[in-house]
């Protein structure tokens, strides 16, 4: 207990002044500005960008601050996160998770690969970049995108 | 010759003609039997008491009876549990194809259970007590042709019989001790045959209500005997066993010591928390039911041990809540578990299961049925709009209210079984839960389950009865008031009984507490009814709901495999009760041929069975066959032999004789 306060005490604040709000890129999915509830789902990553995305979400880059949430479910959601190329296995899966989020809603494309197959290009198993699968809002670029990017492009739809 | 093989093809649907009108006799005279011992019966709680004494009908002893108000409550309450019995019993033979013995046997049976509460002597009792255990022994026996039934009768047959002998030791002691045959000329009993007395019929008793550990062929019987016989023994013939130790025990004997009341309350609290877990852990849905039925019992003990206890310690007023807890429980325990064993039987005869793991989506196929069920199963949890919950609440009422008490043992005890009481009824809204929800509700897991088609409407008319007997008891028990006075009076532990305080309010006599069962359900479906119309209101101007299928991880479809089943809802029970109930699990794992790392199959097996049983009952049986295995030496079947044997015997007799 104690070495936690001391550890605490020693340590300080990790997070990262936070930047001027980025202009909106969407409206507020659900009418109530400031709040984001995401529902992430691996279509076919290398999983660089979950990394990059568990980074936004940790202490240095700290995202929750700004009204973002990763919820366990797409029924709890507001925006779809999406990563990585879709491969077949992932495709339909991928379209169900849409169908489960209430309307209105945003999908985020995060990476190169969701937004134009990357390194997979024509590979076997691959369906297609996010955007021919479902409709894309917001587009994160980067292979894979630093937090500082991810951070932005979600507080662009939170706007806070 | 000719003449044989002409009538041949006729006889089938000759048979089934003489079936269907079997069927609709025994149907309809069990429930003119139960309606003539409902009608005996009220005349004896709210008339002066009658005997009648017919001495030619047995020799040397004749039959004694007589009518008041304890035996005539007992013959009320098997009476209203055989009416819609036999009703229901008329549409389920014909579906269920019950022979002309089981179905004969059926009347005699409702007829011998309310003819134990009239035995107005020893000898009376006994004969009826007999004729009503080799009646329920022929219809657990009815569908014979199968092995596990006659396992279970057989079982049931050695049970019943030892605890027969038990009852019967001990009323000979107490017959021989109180100088009388009829029990209202029995003298004062010295105290050393009272102790006799009383340990030998609560064995008897205690073995026919299924009180721990002799409970084991109520889990056995109960599945494999027809439905409505299960009904009948589990709602109206386990109550005899109350019967007779309240009657023996605590009115003829009575009022009994202070360890009598521990004794009870012990045996009681421990029957409750472990029929309860049994049931929790159970996936039969009628092994379910009866252990629920151990577990009431051990709570209608638990009521009559702090009644004995509390009346023994001069807390007459707790003693007498405790007592009118013990015995709206008995009423509330008939209504919802003959309402629950039809069902259940209602269940079994449209899909042949009672697996509870292969059951559910019954919800849509059979509507009536889950209704009723519902009904049941939220009597058996003991809460509000449930028929169990007045009993309940009165019993934790009376032993809160004997807490602060100069008597240590009180003091100790009763905060001790509180506990139980609470941790019973816990688990027996975790149990209902499971039984309702795993095996009505969601989709289901079977074929059978699936092409479930509703009962018809003599099942369906005999399962209203108990429900609305069920939906009466839980919002106004008042009913009840009257009867109650004239029973409580008789019996010694709660004679100066004042229940005018139970109203549509019910006020605790002589103690600080009430209850308004009627309001509280008045109040819960007026908020409901709150509910339903201010979201009505509430959702008017948000755009018009869109119809998607269920989220099913990204599958495309829900299975009913991905659905929780009765074992899985209860393994957190299973783990944590571990000790208790010594559950036998395996997991087999299969690997693939090409690599040992790649699973082909996972096999899951649990197998709970009855720690008490294999415990207690296993040495004994093993000793028995052992013995008999002895005995089987000496019959050789030499006739030289027994010839030798019966000149031995000739030969002791005469020199012991000489």
């Amino acid at each position: 207990m104690r070495g936690w306060i001391a550890k605490i005490a020693a340590v300080g604040r990790v997070t990262e002044p936070a930047d001027d709000a980025p202009p909106a890129a969407v409206g507020a999915p659900t009418g109530v500005a400031g709040s984001l509830q995401i529902r992430h789902v691996d279509a076919g990553s290398c999983n660089g960008c979950e990394v990059e995305i568990s980074g936004a979400f940790g202490p240095v880059y700290d995202a929750e601050r700004f009204g973002v949430r990763l919820v366990a479910s797409p029924r709890h959601a507001d925006a779809l996160l999406v990563t990585g190329v879709v491969t077949r296995n992932m495709a339909q899966p991928l379209r169900n998770t849409l169908e489960a989020i209430p309307a209105p809603r945003v999908v985020i494309a995060c990476g190169d690969c969701a937004l134009n197959r990357g390194v997979f290009g024509d590979a076997y198993g691959v369906v297609g970049a996010v955007g021919e699968v479902i409709p894309v809002d917001i587009e994160i670029p980067g292979c894979p995108p630093t937090p500082t990017q991810i951070v932005s492009a979600l507080r662009s739809v939170t706007g806070r | 010759m000719t003449l044989t093989l002409d009538a041949t093809p006729d006889a089938d649907p000759v048979m089934a003609h003489h079936n269907a009108f079997g069927a609709v006799a025994a149907g309809i005279l069990t429930s003119v039997l139960g309606v003539a011992g409902v009608g005996v019966g009220l005349a004896g709680m709210l008339g002066p008491p009658r005997s009648v004494q017919i001495g030619w009908l047995v020799p040397l002893i004749g039959v004694a009876l007589q009518l008041d108000p304890l035996g005539g409550f007992f013959i009320a309450l098997t009476g209203a549990v055989a009416v819609p019995v036999g009703v229901y019993a008329i549409g389920y033979a014909r579906r269920e194809h019950l022979g002309a013995v089981p179905l004969s046997v059926l009347p005699l049976f409702a007829a011998a259970m309310m003819l134990v509460p009239a035995a107005a002597s020893v000898s009376t009792f006994l004969l009826a007590w007999e004729l009503m255990a080799a009646a329920s022994l022929i219809l657990v026996a009815a569908q014979h042709a199968r092995p596990a039934v006659r396992q279970a009768a057989v079982f049931y047959a050695v049970m019943t019989q030892l605890g027969f002998v038990a009852i019967l030791l001990g009323l000979m002691v107490l017959s021989a001790a109180g100088g009388a045959d009829r029990f209202a000329d029995l003298s004062a009993v010295p105290a050393g045959a009272r102790t006799a007395v009383f340990v030998l019929t609560l064995a008897g008793f205690g073995s026919k209500a299924g009180l721990l550990p002799l409970h084991a062929w109520l889990p056995r019987a109960h599945p494999e005997a027809p439905s409505p016989v299960s009904a009948l023994m589990s709602a109206a013939m386990v109550n005899l066993g109350i019967y007779g130790i309240i009657r023996i025990d605590l009115q003829l004997l009575g009022p009994g010591p202070r360890w009598w009341g521990v004794t009870l309350l012990v045996i009681g609290a421990v029957s409750a928390v472990y029929g309860v877990l049994q049931a929790s852990v159970a996936t039969d849905l009628k092994r379910l039911l009866a252990y629920s039925t151990v577990e009431n019992m051990g709570l209608i003990a638990v009521a009559l041990g702090a009644a004995t206890l509390l009346a023994a310690t001069g807390a007459t007023s707790a003693a007498t809540v405790a007592m009118a807890a013990a015995l709206l429980l008995l009423v509330g325990h008939a209504a919802f578990k003959c309402l629950g064993f039809l069902a259940a039987g209602s269940v079994l005869a449209a899909t042949g299961l009672c697996d509870l793991d292969r059951l559910g989506g019954l919800a849509r196929r059979m509507p009536a049925t889950t209704i009723l069920f519902g009904v049941a199963a939220l009597g058996a949890s003991g809460l509000p709009l449930g028929a169990g919950f007045v009993g309940e609440w009165l019993l934790v009422q009376s032993l809160i209210h004997a807490a602060p008490h100069p008597s240590t043992v009180v003091a100790l005890a009763t905060p001790l079984v509180l506990g139980a009481v609470a941790l019973t009824t816990g688990l027996g809204v975790a149990t209902m839960v499971k039984a309702f929800g795993i095996g009505f509700l969601a989709r289901p897991r079977s074929d059978a389950a699936a092409d479930a088609r509703e009962a018809p409407a003599s099942m369906l008319t005999g399962m209203v009865a108990p429900a609305v007997a069920c939906v009466v008891l839980a919002a106004a028990p008042c009913v009840l008031a009257t009867p109650l006075r004239r029973v409580l009076a008789a019996v010694p532990a709660a004679a100066h009984a004042d229940l005018s305080g139970m109203g549509t309010v019910l006020h605790l006599p002589g103690l600080a507490g009430s209850i308004a069962p009627g309001l509280i359900a008045v109040f819960l479906v007026i908020a409901v009814l709150v509910v339903l119309g201010a979201s009505r209101w509430g959702s008017r101007r948000r755009p018009p709901p869109v119809a998607l299928p269920l989220w099913a991880c990204g599958a495309d479809d829900l299975t009913a495999r991905m659905q929780y089943t009765a074992t899985s809802f209860a393994e957190p029970l299973q783990r944590v009760f571990d000790d208790v109930l010594r559950p036998d699990t395996d997991i087999e794992v299969t690997p693939l041929e090409e690599s040992h790392y790649l699973v082909a199959a996972v096999a899951y097996r649990a197998r709970i069975g009855d720690a008490v049983q294999d415990l207690l009952y296993t040495p004994v049986i093993r000793a028995v066959t052992l013995c008999a295995n002895g005995i089987r030496r000496a019959h050789t079947g030499s006739v030289h032999l027994y010839l030798a044997y019966g000149a031995l015997g000739v030969l002791i007799v005469l020199l012991v004789a000489r």
